[in-house]
Parts: structure tokens; C-alpha cells; sequence
């Protein structure tokens, strides 16, 4: 099963006779008493707050800077149904600013509270002046908030604004589809011929869209120059494209989701190109040329390759003569990993030149791993850096080269002619792994070829093993010992833990797993900082049950499953799961001393799906007074649609009831 | 209900201009004493806070801490919070290997600058400067010299040397330095000893210190840190913030100066007032009245908080209040005033700090120790709490957010120090009664019918104001501890009085709610109430025991067995009773009928040590007796076997 990223063919057909020229018939400061009047939305009965319009539009206009700006209006009517829906009220504008002062200007803001009095509309305005505050959240993004005044349950609230932007690259995208339910979703974008965009569209429905053509005249004037203003007049082409989605629901987040990201519907742009009459120039680049500007860049590969005495220097310190190529790579990779700390998980460029990275000892992830290839490629190790979205920021487009659409980079190296994909911004990783949230579909080497490479989930196998071997004695009390090998991010989870709360608190939480009297002994954990492999976790039980006629025993011990991970009863959007997995448990218990086994569990081999996507076995056997039971599931397959969710969780919870029945003996007479 | 921005985190602070020669805080010089128990070891700690008016004063701050492991590292970031009363003026920092030899040092230009809006305030002036050396190679030791202006002298650093659990003192001295003429008040804690006080060029300094202090460990259930470990709190007397200037002296000086913040910002535009009369003026009683007026107030109005400069300080006037139908805990609780105050009702603006954990003040020095505001109505024979920042909670009820502790109640006659009404063992009271079908599929259809009063009752209340149907069965479904299950109906009745209730009914299918081995079935009885954890054993326990919270759980439960089974193993009755708690439980087979009944009393309490293993002893018991389970046999099989 493949993932639809670019959903032409996803289109929802009913929707697809169109709007034509329908209006939403909402327009700023129009609200009658008629608006009030329901109480429910059919749309979703259970809302707290419903968008009765969403209307936005860009524009392109010539500026007095010699150039082009965006026009973006944005206008929104929302009724507010009850408290919960006060959120609604709280609005937040995104303004670009590039760090040296050129920043989107907020020109126009209009908001108003409507409230039903007697009977009468009542407005409350927003005062703009004392109400709207800026708040900067970094060198690239400063965000205006204020929240309307006289809110109340049952009031409508209007926003209206306009940003002018000097960014033509940031030509805003449009969520059709967010946190309140929406009756009418609407954007137009219109586009002079002499630049282009590409349009990224997505989502499980899709709006309906028209075009016009039309032809406009644009001015530009440019103040700045020592001379007198210039100013040109000219004659274009444009496209008007109008999107509309009606009765647009909201998405939940369920378990087991990349992100939502991946699954609202919406659109995004990327400019593409300047045609005549500007001078020509590809803006979309194709990969090669994606990569090969990256890697002049100075915020990514520009420094690499640079023989600078801090490389030498920190490289000298690393090796200590070292001259095997994987040791080399292991020795660079673990000395990365284990003195830097990684302050951002988010970012694909340089914020500062690699030579303060490496003094500061932190960096965000492209800083510490670029600083990971400068040191590999210096000790003569063919290496490239690799960037890739991980799961929580959504897919990657294959056919386009969008910087904004990854945000990680991590590292692919060769030594002793094997390929390693290395991320030395996780402190817990071994060599050669990467967290299972890289396992994301399409990425890319930054090389001048700039090889695709796919990390697919179905590829990532967690592998867990459990034995236990448990001997009895005549009054009822068994002893055992119990070695187990967690999958490798699960041993992951249990090293943070153990480090955290520490060894006792853990095999004090495992003592809690078992029912009945116990006592743990010689409890010891393997490979707690061999990061490169899982842990082992061994200990010894002694199980007290006070004998009597009947003796009940849970074969899985602390082990199975306890509850169903599928909790939801329906799914709307596919399953995805992180990694494929395959998880044993074996037992091996004697039957007690002057006991018989009065009853066994059954035996069973069930199959997820013709596909064999999934296999559960539990077969359990009495031979000679010892008891084997082996318990095995394998899932192997990681992506599911919507309509195969209910067949998963029954699975599920057939094994979790297998997992959760009693070895019963009794006394012989 | 959300708290205002009036928390001030403690912080410390110091002089000391000597920088380290190489080796000073090499890691060798530290006694093995303060190894012991110790991710961190704090090896000097000046602080020192010179008052120099009442509009200012400043703050020196200079510690030097050995990092041991990467346990410590929360301790080794630098970070400050700043605003407009408040400028962080200049840092210098150093970082040393563990032979003491200087690796880096930074700058002020090092400082990274976030912004430090919390996430419940649309807006406030707060930002933050942090920096951090990010040293992985342990131990490592960073030094750290601050020096903070105060614009306003309403409250003073505290100093605690040992800010938290594995962390020890090797030195560390506290001076506060004043005009000669000026008095400062201190409560100690835990310190024996008079200052040392040094008189020079009219200022008069005086220093507290101590030495080697080893590193403690938490112990689940101890006391608040103030009461395990030394440290000292300081207030004013004469103080000012902006134009305002106030006495710390006693509690009713520090009500005429928050007095003096709201006064004359109670004025009603009159649309407002004619609703107040329109509303109240035919109501006689007086209770009523205010329930009417302040369920106007919480329909009328949301938290919405904005904290900048004195706005922290001093609520908005209850004209803007009434124009934008918003305010934090100040605003909120100063319109509440005033509308009362239109119908005739004295009510006092009243301070407190807020919190279902929250410590308390310190009651016995009156100094700024809150971080939220609600309204006190006293009456001729009654009393009457009003929480102004929830649209939702019942007029007189508090919750534990604010119940139970002291609290200041301010009027034009200054601030009288009452006690918040407390909610105890007959109060919070939970009460179940479930019927239960067990099908011969392991399957069980329960029907619950719920009461929860008064704080039982308050995380739900919460979260069925809050949370849309939707989200609530979501939560519902997080909360219940099965493995599959489906909740095919739920349903609140909330009854809204001073000692506020909710009925609960829900109707749930569990599917292998039992363990069904061919003829047995295993079933536990306690359906819904099974006691969550159960406490670590600990021979050596140090300190004090501390529950909070009485409360009594009392359940009821029915369950039809599947046709044809009879017993096979039936839970012995358990009664225990202590100083923490008390527990029976009991189960019978009537008829076809399981019939468990189940009592669970907390008490709250400040116990000694020496009790530790009991509260253990009471606690692994009922965890147990709520886990054991009921055999069931198949008759037939039984019969034919015999």
C-alpha cells in the first residue's frame, strides 16, 4: 500500500459539481439576528465552536522597492456555542521577519464581538491600539495576538486583517481543515504570469477549485535608489484560483499517527519561477541543484571540506593515531555523540559556522551532525549528510526539492566498505541506528547526485525475547529466573528509565507486574550503556501461593498483554505504526510436587490477514511434569487503512485474552 | 481556574569579585562528607542584596557548583527570568574540569534571550536569559557571577542553599546590606545562630552562613523542602512598587498597600449597575443575591490574563472588565467586588496562595507569598467564598485549590489574615453502586451510578465544564482501567451548591473483563476502585509523613455469574484501621449474585517517621484486597469429576 501524497486522485466526487460562482455569503459587519439562531450545527453536534466562514485571498502587487509583495486578507466569522469554544476567540497572526529588520507588516485589523441583546445585535470592537500585543519568538517569527472582548456563549466573532509581505517565497498556504469544525472554507490566490508556484495539495478531501484569466496592470517604484524614483508600468496576464471546501469536520488524533499533519486537507505553494517580463529564473530547483547549493552553502556545506586547524585539532584529540576506518567512524560518531548537546531536533541549517559548534559543544541537529561528517570526511571516511522529515513533521514530496519540508539530517558514511547511517544528536543511540522517528519514507543525500534513500517502517523490526524457566516445590512455591531481551527501542526507553528512577524502582515496577507473594533476587541489567545493542534484564522470582488444594498460575508471568492498544472502536485515517514487530515468550514450569495439572490453556495460531501481515501462536504442552508454553507475535507489516482497523483490534484482543489465562493445578487425592 | 502571574520563584543571588585561580574548585577539594548521596555539590554561594531605597535595590549573586553526573545537569544551566521591574544588569560565567582548570568563560552577549510568556497568559513582559556550557564530561564545575536590579522593593530574594534533593554545600553566606536607618524582617528555618552585622559608611550588612551541609534524598510523603533544610525568607518594612509605597510590618500594613493598588478602580459604567439592581435589588436573602449576582459575573465574563509591569500587581478597573468581558484572578475578583458593592454587599479582595498542593504561607511573616486572588464575603452569620476566574464552579464553593489555609483578606483597613473553609472526611465523600452482568464470554456489562462530593468531585468538574462530550469519552476511556471496553452511555448531573456534587452513570461493556480457563472463571470483584499504588518499603525513613486530602470511598457491587458455576475460592473479608486510614471489604455469593462491598477512608496528617512501615503495611494490604479474585467452577464438571 502506497501513501497518496499529491490527492488529485482522492478527490471526493460529490463535491465535484462544484460551487461554480456560490458565495459564502458572509461578508464583515452583516450579522442579524437570524445568525443566532442556531443552537447545533449539523456539521458536528458536539462542537464548541463552529467557522461559518473562512475566506483568505493573496495577491501579488508591485511595491516601492523596486519589486513585488504579497497581499494576504484573511477574514474569519466563528460562532462561539459554549465556554469550551472560547479558545476560538484567541487569535494569533504569524509575521516572517528576516532578522535584518525587513519584516511582514499586519496593516489592517478589524475584529468585532456580536451579541444578541433583547433581541438587538450588540457590537463590542477590539480595541487595536491597547489590545494587540507582539510577542517575538525567534529571529524568523514574531507572532500579534490579542482575544475579542464581550465574548459570551452564543457570540459571534469577526476577524478581518492584511499582511503585506515583501517574502514572495512565502506565499501563505491554506488549512482547509483544523481544530473547529468549518462550514465554508475558501481561498484565492492570483498569479501574474511572470511568476509561478507550485501548488501542493493534500488531504482525504479535497475542495473545489475554479480559475479565471484575466489580464492587469502592475506598477513598480523603486524609492531607494540615490537617484530620482523610478517607476515602471506594464501590462500582465494573471490567474485567479479560487478553492472552496464546504462542511469541512475536524480530524482527531488517534494512537498510532504520524502526524495530522499528513491528513488535514490543505494546500501549500512554492515558488516556482520568474518568467518575462523579470528575468527568467528557475526559483523550483531540481535536486541536483537543490544539493549542489546546499552544499555551497554557508549555513550547511560549506565548511565540510574546509582543512581548518579546529578540525585537526578536535579530529587529533578523537583518534589518538587510530587508523581503521569502522573504528575510526565508531570512535568519531561516540565522541559526537557523547559531548554535544543537541538543543533543537528541528532544523536542517547552520545558525553558526561549525568551528563555534565545536566549541560550544551544543548545536541543533544539522549542527551536530554536519559537525559529525567535517570530522569523518577529515579522517578520510567517505561521508554525506542525509536530510530527511521524521515522522511527527509529515512526508517529504519525492518530486520536489522543498527545503521547509525536512526538517533533520543525519549522516550516511562508508568505512570498511559497509554504509552507515549515523545521528549522533540522540544520546542514546548505538552506531549505525537511527530513532525509528527517521523511518519516514523518502530522504535524501546531500551529494552532488543527490541520491534518494528510502527509510521505510516496514524495514524497522523491534525483535523481543523472553524465557523463563520456573521450578516448584510440594508446598506450592516456585522459583524461577527470567532473561529477558527487550527490542531495541524498548531497551532504549528502559535505559532512560533505570537512569531516571534508577535499578530499584524498576524491578520494584516489574515485582508490582506479578500477582501474588514474590520476591526478586540477583536482579541485574546488561548493556546498560552499550548503546549499539539492546539490554538484557536477568532476575530470579520466588513465588509464594501457600499450596491448599488448587493453585492457580499465570504462565506469562509479567509478560503479555495487559490492554489493547487500539482503544478507539473506528478509525478514519490509516494506522501507522513506527516499526514492524516480533516479540517470544517462553516458559518452562514444573508441575508441583504432589499436584496435577487440572487445566491447560488452549493452543492457537491465528493470522492477522491473508496477507499474513500479522501471526499470533500460543502453544502450550505438558510432558513428563514440565510445562512449555511458547507465545509468539509478529506483525510485520506497518501501515493500515482505515477499513482493516477493526480486524487489528480484534486481534489484539484475542491475544491479550490468551495472554491473560491460568495454569490450574490441583492436588492429587 | 488558572493562577495569576504573581509567583516569584525564589532566587538567590551574590558578590565576589576574585575570580578562581586554576585549581580552587579543583573536584579533589571536596569533603568525601558531600560525595555521599550527591549528583551535584553547590562549593560557594554568596548572595548578597543591598537594599538601596525603596525604589531599588540590587542583588549580587555568585555560586560555584561541581556538576558529578549528568543527573545534575538541571543545575548547571543558567537561567533568569527579567521584565520591567526586574533587569538582569550583567553575567559572567566560567567553566572548570575537574582539576579546577578554567575551560571557557562567557559574556553577557552569550545570553540567549526567549521569550517567557507562559502558556495561560495571552501576554505578559516576562523574558528569560539563559545560558548553559553544555559540559558532558563529568564532573565539571561552572561558576556564575549575576548582579539583578530591583526597581521595586515589594519582596527580597530567600535563600536556601540546598535547593533540592542530592545536591550539598560546601559554603554558602547570605548578606543583606541596608541603609542604617532601614529595617528588614528574616524568619529562619532550620538555622541556629544570630547574624553576623557590620556597620560601614552607613550601611549596616548582616550575614548568615553555613558550612558542609550533606546531600538529602527525597522521601515520598516528606514535607515541603522549607521544613527539611536551612534557609532564610526576608521582607520588607517600608517597601514601593511604581508610585506606590506600603509597610510590611504586619499582615494589616500589607492590606492597606494592596488596598492602595485597587482602590478606586471599582467603578461600574452604568449599564452594568442598572443589571445589578435590576437582578438583586427584589432579592431578601442575602446568599441568594450573591449567587445570582455572581453567576451574572461568571457568564459574563472569562480569565484571560495580561501581566505587564504593575499590571502584575494592580487589577484592571472594573470599567475595562465590563467593556471586554476578560481579566485575570485580580480584575475578576476586583469587578466581583464592585458589583457587590453596587448591591450593597462588603466583600474583601483576598490573597492566597493557590494550589492543590500548594505548602501555604508562611503565616507568622507577612511578606508577598501569594499567587492568586479570590473574594471573601463576610455576612452577619455566615461566610462566603467567591473564585472569580471560573465561569463554572458553584457561588461559595472553593475546591482544593484554594481550601483549607490562610489567605489574606484585604479592606480600606488594611489585611486580616482569615483561614479558607476546609474540606474533610465527611465532605469529600465518593460513593459507588454497580451492577454487574458476567457473561459465559468473560464478558461484563456494568451499569455505575456515582456520587462524587465536594474535592472528590473537583478534578471531574473540571473536566465535564471543560472538555467537549467527545474528548470527555476519550478520557473516560484513558481513565478506566480495562483492556477493551466499550462505554455505551455516560452521564453528569452536577448539583451546584456551596458543597458541590456530581452523579455519574455509565454504562460499560468489558470484554474479558474475566479469565475464562476452560470450566473456571477468575473475577475480580472491585470493578472500578482498585488502589493504583502501592508505597516503596524504606527502613531508614528520616523525615515526616505528610498526607493531605481526607477522603471516603464506599462501593457497592453486584455481579450476576454466568449460569451453572459455583464457588471455588472466595477472598477472605479484610478490616485494617490506622492513623493513615481504615479498609474493609468483604465478598458473598447469594443466590447467583456476587455481593462485594468495599470501604476506603484517607486521613490527612502530619505523622512521624517511626510510622513509615505501618503506612506501607496499610497500603500493600488494600492494594492486595483489591486485586483478589473470585474462582468460579463450572457445576457440571464438578459433579462429574466426583
Amino acid at each position: 500500500m502506497k501513501r497518496k501524497l499529491l490527492i488529485p486522485a482522492c478527490i471526493c466526487l460529490a463535491q465535484l459539481t462544484g460551487y461554480g460562482q456560490e458565495k459564502s455569503g458572509v461578508s464583515f459587519g452583516k450579522v442579524t439576528p437570524e445568525d443566532f439562531k442556531p443552537a447545533v450545527y449539523s456539521i458536528d453536534s458536539n462542537a464548541s465552536a463552529v467557522i461559518i466562514a473562512d475566506i483568505g485571498s493573496t495577491e501579488i502587487e508591485g511595491n516601492s522597492k523596486g519589486w513585488f509583495s504579497l497581499e494576504h486578507k484573511h477574514y474569519r466569522r466563528t460562532r462561539i456555542l459554549n465556554k469550551n469554544g472560547y479558545d476560538a476567540a484567541d487569535v494569533t497572526i504569524p509575521l516572517y521577519t528576516n532578522g535584518e529588520g525587513g519584516e511582514e507588516e499586519l496593516e489592517v485589523l478589524k475584529a468585532t464581538t456580536y451579541n444578541l441583546e433583547n433581541g438587538r445585535v450588540v457590537e463590542t470592537k477590539l480595541d487595536v491600539k491597547n489590545s494587540l500585543f507582539r510577542d517575538k519568538i525567534n529571529k524568523n517569527f514574531v507572532r500579534k495576538k490579542f482575544t475579542f472582548p464581550a465574548l459570551k456563549e452564543g457570540s459571534i466573532i469577526e476577524y478581518e486583517y492584511q499582511v503585506k509581505s515583501d517574502f514572495l517565497f512565502n506565499l501563505q498556504p491554506w488549512e482547509f481543515q483544523g481544530a473547529w469544525p468549518c462550514l465554508w472554507s475558501e481561498y484565492k490566490v492570483t498569479i501574474p504570469e511572470f511568476i509561478s508556484y507550485v501548488f501542493l495539495l493534500q488531504g482525504y478531501q479535497a475542495p473545489v477549485k475554479e480559475r479565471k484569466d484575466t489580464r492587469r496592470s502592475f506598477t513598480v517604484q523603486d524609492n531607494s535608489g540615490v537617484n530620482a524614483t523610478s517607476k515602471f508600468t506594464f501590462s500582465a496576464g494573471v490567474s485567479t484560483y479560487r478553492w472552496v471546501m464546504k462542511n469541512v469536520p475536524v480530524l482527531k488524533e488517534e494512537s498510532f499517527t504520524s502526524t495530522l499533519r499528513n491528513h488535514i486537507s490543505k494546500i501549500e505553494f512554492q515558488l516556482a519561477e520568474y518568467r518575462e517580463p523579470l528575468l527568467s529564473e528557475r526559483k523550483i530547483k531540481t535536486w541536483e541543484q537543490f544539493t549542489e547549493e546546499l552544499l555551497e552553502a554557508d549555513d550547511f556545506g560549506a565548511a565540510l571540506d574546509e582543512d581548518n586547524y579546529w578540525v585537526s585539532e578536535l579530529a587529533g584529540t578523537i583518534l589518538h593515531g587510530e587508523t581503521g576506518e569502522l573504528d575510526k567512524a565508531r570512535r568519531i560518531y561516540t565522541f559526537v555523540r557523547d559531548n554535544f548537546t543537541c538543543t533543537g531536533y528541528n532544523d536542517v541549517l547552520l545558525t553558526a559556522p561549525l568551528k563555534n559548534i565545536a566549541k560550544s559543544r551544543k548545536g541543533n541537529v544539522a549542527e551536530i551532525n554536519l559537525l559529525l561528517v567535517a570530522l569523518l570526511r577529515y579522517a578520510g571516511l567517505s561521508s554525506d549528510p542525509v536530510m530527511l522529515s521524521t515522522r511527527d513533521h509529515g512526508y517529504t514530496y519525492a518530486d520536489y526539492p522543498l527545503l521547509d519540508k525536512f526538517n533533520y539530517v543525519i549522516v550516511r558514511t562508508e568505512a570498511d566498505e559497509e554504509e552507515y547511517y549515523l545521528d549522533a544528536s540522540q544520546p542514546w543511540l548505538g552506531f549505525g541506528k537511527l530513532g525509528y522517528e527517521c523511518y519516514n519514507g523518502h530522504a535524501r543525500v546531500i551529494n552532488p547526485d543527490a541520491t534518494p534513500v528510502e527509510f521505510s517502517a516496514d524495514s524497522l523490526l523491534e525483535k523481543s525475547l523472553t524465557s523463563a524457566f520456573v521450578t516448584s516445590d510440594d508446598n506450592g512455591n516456585f522459583s524461577g529466573t527470567i532473561q529477558q531481551t527487550p527490542g531495541y527501542y524498548e531497551s532504549s526507553r528502559l535505559r532512560s528509565l533505570i537512569k531516571e528512577k534508577g535499578m530499584d524502582h524498576f524491578f520494584a515496577e516489574i515485582k508490582k507486574g506479578f500477582s501474588g507473594d514474590v520476591q526478586l533476587s540477583d536482579n541485574y541489567v546488561d548493556s546498560m550503556n552499550q548503546y549499539d545493542d539492546p539490554v538484557n534484564i536477568r532476575y530470579k522470582f520466588e513465588l509464594k501461593t501457600g499450596g491448599g488444594d488448587i493453585i492457580y498460575f499465570n504462565p506469562m508471568l509479567t509478560e503479555g498483554y495487559k490492554e489493547n492498544p487500539f482503544k478507539s472502536t473506528t478509525r478514519l485515517y490509516p494506522v501507522e505504526m513506527p516499526y514492524a514487530t516480533d516479540e517470544t515468550y517462553l516458559l518452562q514450569v514444573e508441575v508441583p510436587g504432589g499436584y496435577e495439572v487440572d487445566e491447560l490453556p488452549k493452543e492457537t495460531v491465528v493470522k492477522l490477514n491473508e496477507n499474513n501481515d500479522g501471526i499470533f501462536e500460543y502453544r502450550i504442552s505438558e510432558n513428563n511434569g514440565i510445562i512449555s508454553l511458547r507465545s509468539r507475535l509478529r506483525i510485520s507489516h506497518t501501515f493500515f487503512l482505515p477499513d482493516e482497523y477493526a480486524t487489528l483490534r480484534e486481534f489484539f484482543d484475542l491475544v491479550m485474552k490468551k495472554h491473560n489465562e491460568q495454569i490450574v493445578f490441583k492436588k492429587k487425592k | 481556574m488558572k493562577k495569576a502571574a504573581l509567583t516569584f520563584t525564589a532566587v538567590l543571588i551574590l558578590v565576589l569579585d576574585a575570580i578562581a585561580d586554576n585549581g580552587e574548585y579543583a573536584v579533589s577539594g571536596i569533603p568525601p562528607a558531600l560525595l555521599k548521596n550527591a549528583d551535584a555539590v553547590l562549593r560557594v554561594e554568596e548572595l548578597r542584596f543591598e537594599i538601596l531605597s525603596t525604589k531599588e535595590a540590587i542583588q549580587n549573586y555568585h555560586y560555584v557548583i561541581t556538576i558529578l553526573n549528568d543527573n545534575a545537569d538541571k543545575w548547571a544551566e543558567f537561567s533568569e527570568y527579567y521584565d520591567k521591574l526586574r533587569e538582569v544588569s550583567s553575567v559572567q560565567g566560567y567553566l572548570y574540569d575537574a582539576a579546577g582548570n578554567q575551560l571557557k568563560k562567557m559574556k553577557m552577549k552569550d545570553l540567549e534571550d526567549i521569550s517567557g510568556v507562559e502558556d495561560i497568559s495571552l501576554m505578559d513582559d516576562s523574558r528569560v536569559k539563559r545560558h548553559n556550557f553544555y559540559c558532558k564530561n563529568y564532573p565539571y564545575t561552572v561558576e556564575y557571577n549575576v548582579e539583578i536590579r530591583y526597581r521595586h522593593t515589594l519582596f527580597f530574594p530567600a535563600w536556601r542553599p540546598q535547593g533540592g534533593e542530592r545536591i550539598s554545600v560546601e559554603k554558602s553566606r547570605v548578606t543583606i546590606v541596608c541603609p542604617e536607618d532601614y529595617q528588614f524582617r528574616y524568619k529562619t528555618f532550620h538555622y541556629t545562630g544570630e547574624p553576623v552585622i557590620t556597620t560601614e559608611n552607613k550601611k549596616r550588612s548582616s550575614a548568615w552562613a553555613v558550612t558542609n551541609m550533606p546531600a538529602i534524598t527525597r522521601e515520598i510523603y516528606q514535607p515541603p523542602l522549607r521544613d527539611v533544610t536551612t534557609g532564610i525568607i526576608f521582607g520588607p518594612t517600608g517597601f514601593q512598587l511604581g508610585d506606590y509605597k506600603g509597610n510590611m510590618q504586619s499582615w494589616q500594613d500589607f492590606g492597606k498597600f494592596i488596598y492602595a493598588l485597587k482602590q478606586g478602580r471599582d467603578a461600574l459604567p452604568p449599564n452594568i449597575k442598572s443589571v445589578v439592581h435590576e437582578l438583586s435589588d427584589s432579592i431578601r436573602d442575602e446568599k441568594k443575591k450573591i449567587r445570582v449576582l455572581y453567576e451574572y459575573m461568571q457568564k459574563n465574563t472569562r480569565y484571560i490574563s495580561i501581566q505587564l509591569g504593575i499590571g502584575g500587581w494592580q487589577p484592571f478597573d472594573a470599567n475595562s472588565v465590563a467593556t471586554k468581558s476578560y481579566g485575570d484572578c485580580k480584575a475578576l475578583s476586583n469587578y466581583m467586588y464592585s458589583i457587590l458593592k453596587e448591591a450593597g454587599i462588603r466583600s474583601s479582595y483576598t490573597m492566597v496562595i493557590a494550589g492543590r498542593n500548594a505548602n501555604g504561607i508562611t503565616e507568622d511573616f507577612p511578606s508577598q507569598q501569594f499567587n492568586h486572588v479570590i473574594l471573601f464575603v463576610p455576612m452577619k452569620e455566615d461566610t462566603m467564598w467567591l473564585e472569580c476566574t471560573s465561569q463554572t464552579i458553584p457561588a461559595g464553593y472553593l475546591g482544593g485549590f484554594t481550601a483549607n489555609r490562610y489567605a489574606l483578606a484585604v479592606d480600606e483597613t488594611g489585611g486580616t489574615l482569615v483561614r479558607t473553609p476546609k474540606y474533610g472526611l465527611k465532605e469529600n465523600l465518593q460513593l459507588k453502586k454497580i451492577n454487574a452482568v458476567l457473561g459465559e464470554d468473560a464478558a461484563l456489562h456494568v451499569k455505575v451510578q456515582s456520587t462524587y462530593d465536594a474535592m472528590q468531585q473537583d478534578e471531574l468538574h473540571m473536566l465535564i465544564n471543560g472538555l467537549s462530550r467527545e474528548k470527555l469519552k476519550e478520557y473516560l476511556h484513558d481513565q478506566l482501567d480495562f483492556a477493551t471496553y466499550d462505554i455505551s452511555s455516560f452521564n453528569y448531573e452536577q448539583n451546584k451548591s456551596s458543597l458541590p456534587a456530581i452523579d455519574e452513570s455509565l454504562d460499560i461493556t468489558v470484554s474479558n473483563y474475566a479469565t475464562i480457563t476452560g470450566k473456571r472463571i477468575f473475577v475480580v470483584p472491585n470493578i472500578l476502585t482498585r488502589l493504583h499504588s502501592k508505597l516503596p518499603a524504606d527502613t531508614e525513613r528520616k523525615y515526616d509523613i505528610e498526607q493531605g486530602f481526607e477522603y471516603r470511598d464506599i462501593d457497592t457491587v453486584e455481579i450476576e455469574i454466568p449460569k451453572g458455576y459455583g464457588p471455588e475460592a472466595m477472598p477472605q473479608d479484610i478490616a485494617t484501621a490506622g492513623k493513615f486510614g481504615k479498609y474493609t471489604c468483604s465478598v458473598r455469593l447469594k443466590d447467583n449474585r456476587l455481593i462485594y462491598y468495599r470501604s476506603f477512608e484517607q486521613y490527612e496528617g502530619r505523622f512521624p517517621a517511626k510510622d513509615y512501615n505501618d503506612m506501607v503495611k496499610f497500603y500493600e494490604t488494600v492494594y492486595k484486597a483489591d486485586r483478589n479474585k473470585v474462582v468460579l467452577i463450572k457445576n457440571e464438571s464438578q459433579l462429574k469429576e466426583n
